[in-house]
């Protein structure tokens, strides 16, 4: 959904709500889209930053107006009217920050309060950093709660377009949809290791073959 | 976002109330803003205080002081757009201060609409 004073398209487009703790990259994440950065507007009355993300298919254009807050999740909880009309949704955590993983299922419970069945993913954030604190195989929340999981590093642009692809395939029921041009993004401010990383994606392989943890669905302790 | 509930001492009429609960609000969001949300403790009644923050509420000023001092971020800034005082109809003495306005963070490069 975009905003009343911003440009509508006649090309397939959703509303994607991006929630997590304060911290967690969410602005970094959506400003690397070059054209949507240039395209975003605020609007003050809700405190919202609409950045319109354009993705193309082999079906043709997507784009996302990808909803980002002015910071209020560091008060508290989103307001109702963040929520609304969402048809994807985002939620980050940081891979640096144990807490910001464990509070993943209240911005999941609050999201799902408003929008129902809707496709969403999950993602760790800040994997370029050498000294993580929540390791690939620690991360089983998404497999109890149906979501996609995505390894991502927005500094150096690790994984970009993998979160929109899953949404865009759930969104038009077609899991053969593919991108067919990569959008500009902000050239790498950091390089990842992506020697380390793969040992890491092979242990969320690995970890999603054991059985799920037997422990409450809340709570990460 | 929040009502604070000051005190004085006797007497009053408006123009003193109206200073008085505006050195409040100049102080309390001083703090705040600075960095010193701890010492916003001790602006409260250890027992009696209530804070309702965000759709939570915290009793006493034990409690309030925890909440305000680790909230995620260091500084910000409150921006106060109105002040209105009145005498406390259940406090001699006591004034209640209304006000709105708007933060931001730091780091932020918008303005949050509430407060």
């Amino acid at each position: 959904m975009a905003l009343p004073n911003q440009q509508q398209v006649n090309y397939p487009n959703f509303k994607l709500v991006i929630v997590g703790d304060g911290g967690t990259g969410k602005t970094t994440f959506v400003k690397r889209h070059l054209t949507g950065e240039f395209e975003k507007k605020y609007e003050p009355t809700i405190g919202v930053e609409v950045h319109p993300l354009d993705f193309h298919t082999n079906c043709g254009k997507i784009r996302f107006y990808c909803w980002d807050t002015a910071g209020q999740e560091k008060f508290g909880g989103l307001r109702d009217g963040y929520y609304i009309h969402g048809q994807c949704a985002i939620i980050m955590f940081d891979v640096t920050a144990r807490l910001t993983y464990k509070n993943v299922p209240t911005w999941h419970r609050d999201l799902c309060r408003v929008c129902e069945n809707i496709p969403i993913v999950l993602c760790g954030n800040k994997v370029d950093v050498k000294n993580r604190q929540v390791k690939a195989k620690m991360v089983t929340f998404h497999r109890k709660k149906n979501l996609q999981y995505y390894e991502i590093s927005a500094k150096s642009n690790y994984n970009f377009e993998k979160p929109f692809l899953y949404l865009a395939r759930k969104l038009a029921g077609d899991q053969n949809l593919h991108f067919v041009e990569s959008p500009a993004l902000a050239p790498p401010e950091v390089h990842i290791d992506l020697a380390q990383q793969q040992l890491h994606e092979k242990e969320l392989i690995d970890a999603a073959a054991q059985p799920l943890p037997d422990d409450d669905d809340e709570s990460f302790d | 976002m929040q009502k604070e509930e000051g005190e004085m001492g006797g007497g009053g009429g408006e123009a003193q109330m109206e200073m008085v609960g505006k050195a409040f609000v100049k102080h309390y969001y001083g703090l705040f803003d600075a960095g010193s949300r701890p010492a916003l403790a001790g602006l409260y009644h250890p027992s009696t205080s209530i804070l309702s923050f965000e759709g939570r509420r915290f009793d006493g000023a034990d409690s309030i002081g925890r909440h305000l001092s680790k909230l995620p971020f260091e500084l910000c800034r409150h921006m106060v757009a109105t002040v209105d005082c009145q005498g406390s109809p259940f406090a001699a003495g006591g004034i209640l201060v209304f006000v709105t306005g708007s933060l931001q963070l730091v780091g932020e490069e918008h303005v949050q609409p509430q407060l």
